[in-house]
């Protein structure tokens, strides 16, 4: 089936609507994914009602909080030369939930860390930065001296902070927090490029069957959110050494022995998210650390 | 170097809820309501409404409230045999008569009841690969009580495509039938202008009765196997075992003695065993075609009264357009006889210890065919009507009956009519 395309007259973004057996997909592309929202419905009003809903969200929070964009909320952290920022409630709540991740992870999981691919670029190729390249960004790196307080926030002069690790979880939690408030008994299953959650449960209680990147395996899913952290094209080959993108903040150099892709079921989407992150971060660790969690996981390693 | 990690899943759900300024836990409740109607001819009616509610809390912890209210109301075969001439009998509570029309099923219209049943479910899992559930019900009516409690526990392998579930069950039940337990095998004291007075009547009345109440406990135990063979296909096998101990007779049920001209000279009280232990094998596999749903399940089960019985039962459901739905189901059962079911104890026999002439535990097949149709709404919500018709048919397990008797319905069917409307939301 054919999708018929249309545009969103609010954020001018393009999305297509297609019609399956027991639900209506809308796909639209944004935060550099394909993106899909399942609707268990028929009716097409309903689904251009909520295709408008959710691209207008991802929007939003793409022009709040992308280290892209001029004029931002993060361009404004990242701008302020060590002098407090005055911050709206939902920018705090992603901080906090940032401490918490830090705190959680023993710091392995540090929002300060993005300022590291100005010496790594996962191209594919076997450029290894020096470790004097390496050394000259540790001492920016550190969630430690970043200061939260009730209504703003503190960033050392020359650091730099990135939401992209928790970003487009957070974007398929809110998306779901908007459907179930505009169809509250209609099961939704948002997909931001692999990260997903399910609103509810669908009618008949049988699974939304989700697939895995680069891989035969189909997950079912009635509940809860799936996400993944790692990724099979994004890496450096050399000396037959694969260096992932996940890097050690503590090091600055790509953790070793992490498994290629870990993907996590649990109840919310950028829950999920965390812990597949963290279990990357943890390299040889990262069964263990899975295994001794209350989650459902997927895990592949480079030799497959 | 094996390290020990840290189980964080809780804390960071609690953090997700707080950054999505949301209440993840809190879910609303999916409430469940039908009301049904059931309709022997010329017998019981019964009218049913039943109320529940699931509440999701996080992923996979849920609690499931239900209220049901029942209310017989009409006629219940008394057991008595069929005669050529009318019969009397005296109403349960001793206070009054009813006479049975010549060769007519003899039907006590006494019979009328009040249920409430409140049952109470929760499940949680305990981490990745088990979960528990427990529940409590109480029921109550004017004669009968129960309390149950039950556990479970489930163990997930094969990454959730293989379910092993234990449960177990207890149930306390006691029963306080109208005027009193008739003494089993006693015979019916019928006020037939023998009596000098009203006293005279009770005091004989009274003999054949205990008053207190008696109890019945029942332990279950269940095993089950849960099977997802594809994508499309899921499968259930369960034992269970079941043990019931206690006081075990139905008080409003008689046999009559029967002479060699087939004429009933007394009617006696029912005796059976008190104790019961049944055991059931049930199968079912459910198929989902790409425009319909079969669901098959077939039960076998035998017990130590010697009640065997077959189960065959399929639904079919046809996915019409627009989320209308129509299934049809026949279901099929079929049942051999207890050892003691007699439909009458002949007077050339010695009276046995235990004995029935219930036909609900005599030989039948029985066939229920069946057509729900439903359809969702815009909102998501359910409506659903279902329409059934059921008929029992006994068969005599070998009887030889005396001439006279061959005219009469020894071993009367039993039709009903059931409707049920259901609205989920």
């Amino acid at each position: 089936m054919i999708g018929q395309k249309f545009v969103d007259p609010v954020s001018q973004q393009h999305y297509a609507l297609t019609q399956h057996d027991s639900f209506i997909s809308a796909s639209f592309y944004s935060m550099a994914s394909t993106c899909e929202v399942l609707i268990e419905t028929q009716d097409t009003f309903i689904a251009h009602t909520l295709a408008k809903i959710c691209l207008g969200e991802v929007d939003r929070i793409v022009q709040k909080f992308s280290r892209y964009l001029p004029g931002n909320v993060c361009h404004a952290i990242n701008n302020s030369q060590g002098r407090p920022v005055t911050l709206d409630d939902e920018s705090l709540r992603l901080l906090k939930f940032g401490q918490t991740c830090f705190d959680l992870s023993d710091g392995l999981m540090d929002l300060t860390s993005g300022i590291l691919r100005r010496a790594w670029y996962f191209d594919g190729s076997d450029n290894i930065p020096s470790q004097a390249q390496i050394d000259a960004l540790l001492p920016f790196i550190g969630w430690e001296k970043v200061t939260v307080n009730d209504n703003h926030v503190t960033l050392p002069h020359l650091m730099e902070l990135d939401f992209g690790s928790i970003g487009k979880e957070y974007a398929v939690s809110k998306l779901c927090e908007l459907s179930l408030r505009y169809l509250p008994d209609v099961s939704v299953l948002i997909n931001l490029g692999g990260d997903i959650q399910v609103t509810h449960p669908r009618r008949d209680a049988s699974p939304w069957l989700v697939g895995i990147e680069s891989s035969e395996e189909v997950i079912p899913l009635v509940r809860g959110a799936l996400a993944s952290s790692g990724d099979t094209k994004r890496f450096l080959l050399k000396d037959g050494v694969r260096y992932s993108h996940i890097i050690n903040t503590n090091t600055g150099w790509p953790v070793v022995d992490a498994p290629t892709l870990v993907t996590v079921h649990s109840s919310v989407c950028i829950q999920s998210g965390c812990i597949a992150t963290i279990a990357l971060l943890k390299g040889s660790q990262a069964i263990p650390f899975l295994e001794s969690q209350d989650v459902q996981y997927w895990v592949r390693d480079s030799e497959d | 170097m094996q390290l020990n990690h840290k189980n964080i899943t809780q804390s960071l759900l609690g953090a997700s809820c707080t950054l999505l300024g949301s209440n993840v836990h809190a879910q609303k409740w999916d409430i469940d309501a039908a009301i049904l109607y059931y309709g022997e001819p010329d017998r019981v009616q019964a009218i049913e409404a039943i109320v529940s509610g699931t509440k999701e809390y996080s992923t996979d912890h849920s609690l499931s409230l239900k209220v049901v209210v029942d209310s017989l109301t009409g006629a219940s075969a008394n057991g008595a045999i069929e005669q050529a001439t009318p019969q009397t009998f005296t109403r349960p509570s001793g206070n009054g008569q009813y006479t049975v029309d010549a060769n007519t099923t003899p039907l006590d219209d006494t019979f009328r009841d009040t249920r409430v049943q409140l049952s109470a479910q929760w499940t949680q899992p305990l981490n990745r690969q088990w979960v528990y559930s427990g529940g409590a019900n109480v029921s109550r009516e004017y004669d009968y009580q129960s309390i149950a409690l039950n556990s479970s526990f489930s163990r997930y392998f094969n990454t959730k495509n293989t379910t092993l579930t234990l449960g177990a069950s207890l149930s306390f039940d006691s029963v306080d039938p109208v005027g009193g337990r008739p003494v089993a095998l006693s015979e019916m004291v019928v006020d037939s202008g023998q009596f000098n007075n009203e006293n005279d009547f009770d005091t004989a009345f009274n003999l054949t009765r205990d008053i207190d109440s008696e109890n019945r406990n029942t332990v279950d135990v269940i095993f089950g196997l849960t099977q997802v063979m594809s994508k499309r296909w899921i499968t259930q096998f369960n034992l269970s075992l079941s043990d019931v101990d206690g006081y075990l007779n139905d008080p409003y049920k008689l046999f009559s003695t029967v002479n060699n001209q087939g004429e009933a000279i007394s009617q006696r009280f029912e005796s059976r065993p008190d104790t019961r232990f049944k055991q059931a094998i049930f199968a079912q596999s459910k198929y989902h075609f790409s425009r319909s749903i079969l669901d098959a399940s077939i039960r076998i089960a035998d017990d130590d009264w010697d009640i065997s019985s077959q189960t065959l039962d399929i639904k079919y459901r046809f996915l019409l357009n627009n989320n209308h739905y129509i299934q049809p189901r026949f279901r099929y059962y079929q049942q051999d006889e207890a050892f003691f079911y007699q439909p009458f104890l002949s007077v050339n026999s010695t009276q046995p210890d235990y004995i029935s002439a219930d036909y609900r535990i005599g030989r039948l097949n029985a066939y229920t065919i069946g057509l729900k149709y439903g359809f969702k709404n815009k909102k998501g919500n359910d409506y659903a009507v279902r329409l059934e018709y059921y008929t029992q048919t006994p068969e005599n397990p070998g009887v030889i009956l005396p001439e006279p008797l061959t005219n009469e319905a020894v071993f009367p069917s039993v039709d009903a009519l059931i409707l049920q409307f259901n609205y989920s939301f």
